[in-house]
């Protein structure tokens, strides 16, 4: 079959056409076999390969380049460039539109879906512009589930007129068994997101792992910010109290923070840029100039902050003057 | 001269500028907004206590100029500088009880938009955002709630 795929002579695609016996499938896949473009198939591989097996070995068909298209066309629309969107949508709607017309009679079943997916792609206009390559992922894997693959070239084609312009939307399918109409299916495109962005979310808030279930780590996460807030609203609070006898000494607070924040990948600078602060430089500068500075690595190792400046390696790096400026300090 | 100096030093800091993490940037950001204020909160007022809700006010304000990306920070900043008394709005919802479980609720997903909209809620500006939108949103808040937590902690533990 991937031989044929790979452009062999038309002669043969005429064959599969005139064969009686042929089921729907391979009439279709004669066609493709027909205005097969080269380049399409040899990115569907690379753009979707895990997913295109997987989608193979559940549909129990060896329909590769069919089921290949299907697949890369709403990834490549999801998550590739305008560039390469416009282009490879536009050979697969092009490819689409010719099967239609020589396309044999499908059931009322797939002519429903068909007119219900044309209202819905009205509907998920809207949200294209929130369009994520998770949410094509799991928009992946309702296809896999579903069993009417055949529909997607009927329901494709029908939308080429329409869509050819578009470059990007959602191409739901409905799964088996489930409501078909548009507002079921903008619905669940809807919380398939959110569920997108729950997995996020829970990565973020700890102890979310072991929760299963969209209520409760819904849960989980308003305690959590809950309990965030309350924390600051307490720091603050103690803050006020013992404010007034502080003395404000930014290279402490930078270098204690700094040792407590959680960072990640800090290289191994020496200047701490809150320095120039108290010596009553302007106060901007400070912040933007000194981004490539970064006591992290040092500072972490011992809690007197300006012990970082007793390391062998940073007393090279250091000028006279910044020297001057530090003793200042009064350190 | 000091422009000198300034240039001066420039020069001992490395070539290169590192690449610091947004992490990293917010606090920053955020310790050196919040420190100079609450430096002129004392040096303002010298008799008086600083007000509790001054403070916060002032501990909000930071975490809204320092996370200025997000959406949720225009809300906040919005919030903050249109009410002259400083508001407790963060504070309100911090009482003390856990979420209780809605077992009544048949449906499922009506329980699950409640608790969406109670999280809305909770994000300064949430309201006004749809359910995709928020959730983004509310994932940087917390990252920016975690920072100012430790960035207070150490402000608050440097000076006791």
């Amino acid at each position: 079959m991937m031989m044929m795929m790979n452009g062999e002579a038309t002669e043969e695609a005429e064959l599969f056409l005139n064969c009686t016996d042929m089921s729907v499938l391979e009439r279709q896949r004669a066609h493709l076999n027909y205005h097969h473009h080269p380049g399409f198939f040899s990115n569907s591989s690379t753009v979707n390969g895990g997913e295109i097996d997987g989608f193979l070995a559940s549909a129990g068909l060896d329909l590769p380049g069919i089921y290949g298209d299907t697949t890369v066309y709403s990834d490549a629309r999801l998550s590739v460039s305008p560039g390469n969107v416009t282009t490879e949508s536009g050979n697969f709607k092009k490819r689409k539109f010719d099967c239609v017309d020589t396309e044999t009679k499908v059931c009322n079943e797939k002519k429903k879906m068909m007119i219900n997916r044309e209202v819905a792609v009205d509907e998920e206009e809207e949200e294209k512009s929130k369009i994520t390559e998770q949410s094509s992922k799991s928009i992946m894997k309702m296809k896999n589930k579903t069993k009417k693959e055949q529909n997607s070239f009927s329901n494709d084609s029908s939308k080429v007129t329409k869509d050819s312009l578009r470059t990007d939307y959602i191409h739901v399918r409905a799964r088996r068994g489930q409501a078909t109409d548009s507002h079921s299916i903008a619905e669940r495109a809807r919380r398939e997101k959110i569920s997108e962005r729950m997995k996020f979310l829970q990565d973020l808030v700890p102890g979310c792992d072991k929760i299963t279930g969209k209520a409760g780590m819904l849960d989980e996460i308003i305690n959590y910010v809950q309990s965030l807030q309350r924390q600051v609203e307490f720091l603050s609070m103690k803050l006020a109290t013992v404010s007034p006898r502080l003395d404000f000494n930014i290279d402490d607070i930078f270098a204690k923070e700094v040792v407590s924040a959680p960072m990640t990948n800090l290289p191994n600078t020496v200047m701490p840029p809150h320095m120039m602060v108290n010596s009553g430089y302007p106060h901007d500068m400070v912040n933007s100039g000194y981004v490539h500075f970064n006591p992290m690595q040092q500072v972490v190792t011992s809690s007197d902050p300006l012990s970082c400046f007793n390391n062998g390696q940073s007393a090279t790096m250091w000028d006279s003057d910044v020297q001057n400026l530090y003793s200042s300090l009064g350190v | 001269m000091e422009r000198q100096t300034i240039n001066k030093n420039k020069r001992v800091f490395s070539a290169e500028p590192t690449k610091l993490s947004p992490s990293e940037v917010f606090t920053r950001k955020y310790t050196s907004h919040l420190v100079p204020a609450l430096k002129k909160l004392n040096m303002d007022k010298n008799s008086p206590q600083i007000n509790q809700l001054t403070v916060k006010h002032e501990v909000d304000m930071a975490l809204a100029l320092s996370a200025q990306e997000f959406a949720w920070s225009r809300f906040l900043l919005e919030k903050l500088s249109s009410s002259n008394n400083p508001t407790t709005t963060i504070s309100s919802s911090s009482n003390g009880t856990r979420i209780p479980e809605r077992s009544c609720k048949e449906d499922e997903d009506g329980e699950i938009e409640e608790k969406l909209r109670e999280l809305q809620k909770l994000l300064p500006g949430g309201e006004e955002m749809n359910v995709e939108e928020m959730l983004i949103e509310i994932g940087n808040y917390i990252k920016c709630l975690e920072l100012q937590t430790s960035a207070l902690k150490s402000i608050v533990q440097d000076t006791t």
